[in-house]
């Protein structure tokens, strides 16, 4: 069920914790949510090889970028809505100041920017110990609640033992 | 010098052989979401495929594969198309993309195909549409800039 308060710091930096693990990709990435709340989210992306796109040069794959921007700006949606909604890409804008490099975790920062009754738009950054890495612009479109399958937001916010099973198991109780 | 990308004599056999399994091989974020290339069947250039993996799903009550892969699978096919594409040896490296999310991406081969739409002394811009069961209903589109670097002069990396 979803906390009988208002969701804190805590409470969000588990939901989207618990989202990004139920979303197949970001699972085996192993995405880490560092903070999360209505202000935006700080996520983690911990090196794996396979990130590259340039393996002799030790390059980041710049759709590693992308991926990693699409993910943070939607989990920022959740916060920032009234009541947790599915919101689906609309689209995409990124722009790449330096490539990335292997071998570091890259951190995400992503914030909603405005919420309209369709839209919400948001931006996000992505840097490593470098400086910054590359921007981000994503709007996301909000299907509302009679789109949004029941139990979306009990899911977000079950009890902390239930943090690894799946989604669908939780849906069946709620 | 170990064989890759920034070395031009590398660059411009794979190239003339068409040889676009070794750029792949090279490209691990690319092999582990499943992107392959072949012959386009239906034009000069090359036609493009996403496999449909278990890992690549973004959504799971859909379920709908993460638009970010989808995103990843077209940029990869705008590189090795540009560098294929080019009048000559030219290395690619991005600069921006915009894509628009058309129609939910199903866990189920994904196709892309490029155009260069301009090839400059230093810019390129190529645009991607990626399609599942037709291509009249593309899934997304994209378009990307990429500063096209002689390889050779691309020994030390700064910004683009």
């Amino acid at each position: 069920m979803p906390p009988d308060h208002p969701p804190g710091a805590a409470d969000w930096r588990r939901a989207l914790a618990r989202f990004v693990a139920v979303i197949p990709h970001t699972r085996a990435l192993e995405l880490e949510v560092l903070e999360a709340g209505p202000e935006g989210v700080r996520l983690r992306l911990p090196w794996h090889d396979d990130l590259l796109g340039d393996a002799a040069r030790g390059l980041v794959h710049g759709g590693v970028l992308t991926m990693l921007l699409d993910t943070a700006c939607g989990a920022a949606v959740l916060p920032a809505l009234p009541a947790p909604e599915v919101c689906p890409t609309l689209d995409l804008r990124i722009d790449h100041y330096r490539p990335g490099v292997a071998g570091q975790a890259i951190i995400a920062e992503a914030r909603v920017v405005r919420v309209t009754t369709s839209v919400v738009f948001t931006e996000g950054t992505l840097r490593q110990q470098a400086g910054p890495l590359a921007r981000g612009i994503g709007n996301f479109v909000r299907l509302g609640p009679r789109n949004t399958p029941p139990g979306f937001a009990e899911a977000l916010f079950a009890d902390a033992t239930l943090d690894e099973a799946p989604f669908e198991e939780r849906n069946d109780h709620a | 010098m170990r064989e890759g990308f920034h070395d031009v004599e590398w660059l411009a056999r794979t190239r003339a052989e068409g040889d676009v399994q070794a750029w792949l091989s090279l490209i691990p974020y690319a092999r582990r979401i499943g992107v392959t290339a072949e012959a386009d069947p239906d034009g000069e250039g090359l036609l493009f495929r996403l496999d449909p993996r278990e890992e690549n799903v973004g959504n799971v009550l859909l379920p709908a594969l993460h638009g970010g892969v989808v995103a990843a699978f077209m940029e990869t096919a705008a590189t090795l198309d540009l560098m294929l594409a080019a009048r000559e040896p030219r290395l690619p490296r991005i600069v921006d993309l915009s894509i628009d999310y058309l129609r939910t991406a199903r866990v189920m081969p994904t196709l892309a195909r490029c155009t260069l739409l301009r090839e400059g002394r230093r810019l390129g811009n190529v645009q991607v549409t990626a399609w599942q069961e037709r291509e009249a209903l593309p899934v997304a589109t994209a378009r990307l800039h990429f500063v096209l670097g002689a390889p050779s002069a691309h020994q030390h990396d700064g910004g683009a």
